[in-house]
């Protein structure tokens, strides 16, 4: 393993995820890896790729590596991507000294692998809860056993890092003590207010995000009919998603019989939602009252960017949206999953240009005092200090040997080789 | 002239674009100076490609690496039977896409960059 591997890194980042893309967790990695990268001197990236990315990128002393097995079933591809990352550490086992992790099957081969580094462990979401809504097919057992792996990973993980005081108390949940979790809120970047997107209406709300059930589109479609009677308001939904997997919502819209006042765009570049953002009259995030968003938490980039953009936003009143913004102050906090609330202070705001205009304003100076991305990435830098800074000791303690005298070797890239056509054979079955 | 079409960007991508001054001897992409490996004009992802040895178990050179590894490995198994072989089929069975009520996942297509946690 010499020659193109080159010079051994120093960091890694691996994400589950697609890189880049519309959606806001490719926004986060950017930020989060870009700050690893620029503390370590690059580094490698492994995410997903398909979509006619390249499989292997180098951009000076970064290297992003992609990986693109078309495996249909999530677990066997989540099994190929873990094998995937152990063949991709090999390389760099005797230089890594950090590696940050969004999941836990990144998480799993770098816990496992022989030798001491530090691990970052970013928890953005808990697969065993969000996959609960994402795959309603999937058993308790399946989503224990999920539950298992994750706490697994976290308890060998030297910080875990957080976008939210609610994910934070999942995470505690799972058993991790409280010195170990740090709290690094997401960001948006404050820039002057953007031409108006060409093709935009005279007024209009803005939707931006995907379009999964705990997004609350059902609660906004239904809002917005009760909305009609407003002359020439048009509702705009900017979906990070590509359009076949917007059918249900859009005969939804059809059914409610608003789909002739909303506007669709689909998988924007992030530039171009900023726009959208910053010309809508009001911003609404609808997040639903639903397990993954409050047992889990999240951390909405749509209501920081919307805040960031300066336009007010009406959001779900859940503790997650209240550790960003304040009823009355920032834009108005509903209750979840009432479209009657809803439509109600999306037309008090609409009433008071003024007051909704002093509040973007708010909005846009609180994201500006505290919560761009630069306050987020200094948070992360003092988080790999303080993880490299960290005792051997401390580390070696946690050290939970699994079996007597079986030390860990990453997942044996046997299984990782054969889930391709494993799966292959199950899709036959 | 030919130009470089090495994708370049970290977030947001792009080709080169530079007069290109070689081919690369395993894909035969254009390459220009900057990109094109100092002695074999390789471009940037073959290289990094070769760095992490053979995916592909048709290919020769992928055997070896394989066995040895599987020898040195071998004395520290990592214990398959506890994550490897945790999930059965019956738990696995709810994560095929395309079935009823799979949320999102219609269809495996291109366009599917999907992680566990979807925002």
């Amino acid at each position: 393993m010499t020659g193109g591997a080159g010079a051994g890194h120093r960091a890694a980042y691996f994400a589950f995820d697609r890189f880049p893309s519309s959606k806001g967790s490719a926004v986060h990695i950017a930020q989060m890896a870009d700050e690893l990268f620029a503390s370590f001197g690059g580094g490698l990236l492994g995410v997903l790729g398909g979509g006619g990315l390249p499989r292997y990128q180098r951009e000076g002393d970064r290297e992003i590596a992609r990986f693109d097995a078309q495996i249909p079933n999530l677990i066997d591809r989540a099994e190929a991507f873990s094998g995937w990352v152990a063949d991709h550490l090999e390389p760099h086992r005797e230089t890594l000294e950090v590696c940050h992790v969004r999941d836990p099957w990144s998480a799993l081969p770098v816990v496992a692998l022989p030798g001491r580094r530090r691990v970052v462990y970013e928890v953005n979401g808990l697969p065993s809860i969000e996959m609960a809504h994402t795959w309603p097919w999937a058993s308790k057992a399946a989503l224990g056993k999920i539950r298992e792996l994750e706490r697994f990973c976290l308890e060998r993980s030297d910080a875990v890092v957080v976008p939210s005081r609610v994910i934070g108390a999942a995470v505690r949940g799972l058993g991790v003590p409280e010195e170990r979790i740090r709290l690094v809120p997401n960001g948006a970047d404050v820039r002057e207010r953007p031409e108006r997107p060409s093709g935009a209406p005279e007024r209009y709300l803005v939707y931006v995000g995907a379009l999964q059930p705990w997004q609350g589109l059902d609660v906004l479609m239904r809002a917005f009919a009760r909305l009609a009677d407003l002359e020439g308001l048009r509702l705009v939904v900017c979906a990070s998603v590509p359009e076949r997997r917007a059918k249900p919502v859009r005969r939804m819209a059809e059914r409610l019989g608003v789909a002739g006042r909303v506007d669709w765009r689909f998988a924007l570049p992030h530039h171009e939602v900023a726009a959208w953002l910053a010309h809508a009259e009001v911003s609404v995030a609808p997040l639903t009252g639903c397990a993954r968003n409050l047992d889990q938490g999240c951390a909405p980039l749509k209501v920081i960017e919307s805040m960031a953009a300066g336009v007010p936003v009406v959001a779900s009143d859940l503790p997650a949206v209240r550790e960003l913004m304040a009823d009355g102050e920032h834009g108005r906090l509903v209750p979840a999953d009432r479209p009657a609330e809803l439509a109600r202070a999306v037309r008090i705001l609409l009433e008071y240009p003024e007051e909704a205009a002093a509040m973007g304003e708010r909005a846009r100076r609180r994201i500006a005092d505290g919560l761009t991305w630069a306050h987020s990435r200094a948070e992360l830098a003092s988080v790999y200090r303080a993880v490299m800074a960290g005792g051997r000791d401390a580390r070696s303690a946690r050290d939970v040997p699994d079996t007597p005298g079986a030390g860990r070797d990453v997942p044996g890239a046997r299984d990782a080789r054969n889930a391709g056509a494993g799966a292959a054979h199950r899709a036959e079955r | 002239m030919t130009p470089c079409i090495v994708t370049t960007g970290f977030f947001v991508l792009g080709r080169c674009g530079r007069q290109a001054v070689t081919s690369c001897p395993q894909c035969g992409r254009a390459v220009c100076a900057q990109h094109a490996a100092p002695q074999s004009g390789h471009c940037p992802e073959c290289m990094a490609a070769h760095g992490y040895g053979s995916q592909n178990p048709f290919d020769p050179s992928w055997t070896g690496g394989y066995r040895r590894r599987f020898y040195e490995r071998s004395s520290q198994t990592y214990s398959d039977t506890y994550w490897y072989s945790s999930f059965d089929e019956f738990d696995r069975g709810a994560f095929n896409p395309g079935d009823d009520y799979s949320y999102g996942e219609g269809d495996f297509g291109p366009d599917d960059g999907t992680g566990f946690v979807d925002s």
